[in-house]
């Protein structure tokens, strides 16, 4: 009896599983009930090698063709409290970019913030975690100019244990970091426990 | 007999794909380092009277070039490109000779995960060595980082300050300070020497990191502002508030409550046939 209720379990357990797993990075290039956008058309400037950095201009827009994301970009800063500025309820579709942070295509970590979700629908970056390595985000910037990234990396972290330095430190390539919530969400808090990161790298 | 050999192998299949399945996907989830197991190399020429050279960069045991820089000249310094971690060799031969010629010099370099290096071709043409520069990549919050490559054979001893701090007193040719603390802003950074001063304006925001390089210019001295690297001159505290929790639960991607379902499963199924085993079997006709 236990034996084959707990089969059935198992059973449905992996099923589930496998479909979890099945609609998110099985069907690249396009995840299961996702709306993909093209990838935007334009000149992408890469710094050519071995000449000196230019300055770039204000990141205006951002599109992640692989998770459905086509959003033009707020300016954020910081809180009184130190934490970072985020967009408004009534904006949840929309991400923003970290004023304090590196321009998109210019060296070092640019900050890109969107929500998860509002009370009752998904925000910008529902589908942020179900990024991987290699995939494709482009920034469009005021002066017309596109910058295209490859993701290197995506990863969960406690809120309680976030990596400062990891994240908002100094390095010296074109890079950018897109951050949501995930993890549990404390009902109590009304947050969620995690932060997710993706980290990209400027493909040059 | 048949069947519970057969519930066996099932459950031990379903274990099997349990493990295959979860625990990669588990691991991603909890890993706390944003490590790709990658650091960053640049290449630069500071040899004066050294003529151009083409540059390679050679994974450790490997003959075919990772990366090759051509015409590489006196004051070029590349991007910082990124690569594995690992050991590596630096072969520098003079521009256009074949890629299977003996370099002029090569140097061996160790990139660990995380960490950037500056291998730079130093010193006079009778002299030249190449010389691994650990690159610094963590500021103090609110601050910057200078230091200065004193690369000029016309003048072999400079005095470099910046605004009214002093970053070398006397600084020797082919040689380089440490990275010093500074207050972000526009100051004038000036080189006084024998033959001349120099200075320029240099910008310098709160959570970058800097290189000033004095070079032998036409007329005179040139000091270059290389960007080592940079960051949120105020990083946020904390987390990022980021949710409201409308569709918590809902989210894409998670293998948790899956991987608990199948831990569930499991658990009963192993009961079952532990606690079925132990009971006498029944008889037929009884």
């Amino acid at each position: 009896m236990f034996l084959a209720a707990g089969l059935l379990v198992v059973a449905g357990g992996t099923a589930g599983l496998l479909l979890t797993r099945h609609g998110t990075p099985a069907l690249r290039p396009v995840a299961l009930g996702v709306n993909a956008v093209p990838a935007p058309t334009g000149r992408i400037v890469a710094p050519p090698p071995s000449a000196p950095p230019r300055p770039v201009s204000r990141p205006v827009a951002l599109t992640i063709p692989l998770i459905g994301v086509q959003t033009k970009l707020m300016y954020l800063g910081l809180n009184s409290d130190g934490a970072l500025q985020v967009p408004p309820l009534s904006m949840i579709s929309f991400a923003g970019w970290y004023t304090g942070s590196p321009r998109p295509g210019a060296i070092g970590s640019a900050i890109i913030v969107g929500h998860i979700d509002g009370y009752n629908r998904a925000g910008v970056f529902f589908r942020l975690n179900t990024l991987r390595r290699g995939d494709r985000i482009y920034v469009r910037r005021a002066d017309g100019t596109l910058v295209e990234f490859r993701v290197t990396s995506v990863q969960t972290y406690l809120k309680d244990h976030f990596p400062t330095e990891d994240v908002y430190g100094p390095v010296p390539d074109a890079e950018l970091r897109l951050i949501t919530c995930g993890g549990a969400f404390d009902p109590a808090t009304h947050h969620y426990l995690s932060n997710v990161v993706v980290y990209a790298a400027e493909v040059g | 007999m048949k069947s519970s050999r057969l519930t066996r192998r099932l459950l031990m299949l379903l274990a099997a794909s349990a493990l295959l399945l979860g625990i990669p996907a588990a691991a991603t989830a909890f890993a706390s380092s944003a490590t790709t197991g990658t650091g960053w190399i640049r290449l630069a020429h500071l040899s004066p009277n050294t003529p151009a050279v083409d540059v390679y960069l050679y994974s450790f045991g490997n003959s075919n070039a990772k990366i090759v820089l051509h015409h590489v000249a006196y004051g070029d310094a590349s991007p910082y490109e990124t690569v594995t971690a690992g050991d590596y060799s630096v072969a520098m031969r003079l521009a256009g000779a074949s890629s299977s010629s003996a370099p002029v010099l090569s140097t061996g370099v160790t990139i660990a995960a995380g960490h950037a290096y500056t291998v730079a071709g130093m010193g006079p043409e009778s002299g030249l060595r190449l010389q691994v520069l650990d690159d610094d990549l963590t500021t103090p919050s609110g601050r910057g980082l200078v230091r200065v490559i004193q690369a000029s054979l016309k003048d072999q001893t400079v005095k470099v300050t910046y605004g009214s701090t002093v970053l070398a007193s006397s600084l020797a040719f082919a040689t380089v300070t440490s990275y010093h603390t500074v207050t972000p802003g526009t100051v004038t950074v000036t080189v006084t020497a024998g033959g001349g001063d120099a200075n320029t304006s240099v910008s310098v925001a709160a959570g970058t990191v800097h290189t000033l390089v004095v070079l032998d210019g036409a007329n005179g001295l040139e000091i270059d502002n290389l960007t080592d690297a940079a960051g949120s001159g105020e990083p946020p505290g904390g987390g990022v508030t980021t949710g409201f929790g409308g569709v918590a639960g809902h989210g894409p991607g998670s293998a948790l409550p899956w991987l608990a379902l199948i831990a569930v499963g499991l658990a009963l199924a192993v009961t079952g046939s532990l606690t079925g085993r132990k009971r006498p079997q029944p008889r037929h006709g009884f």
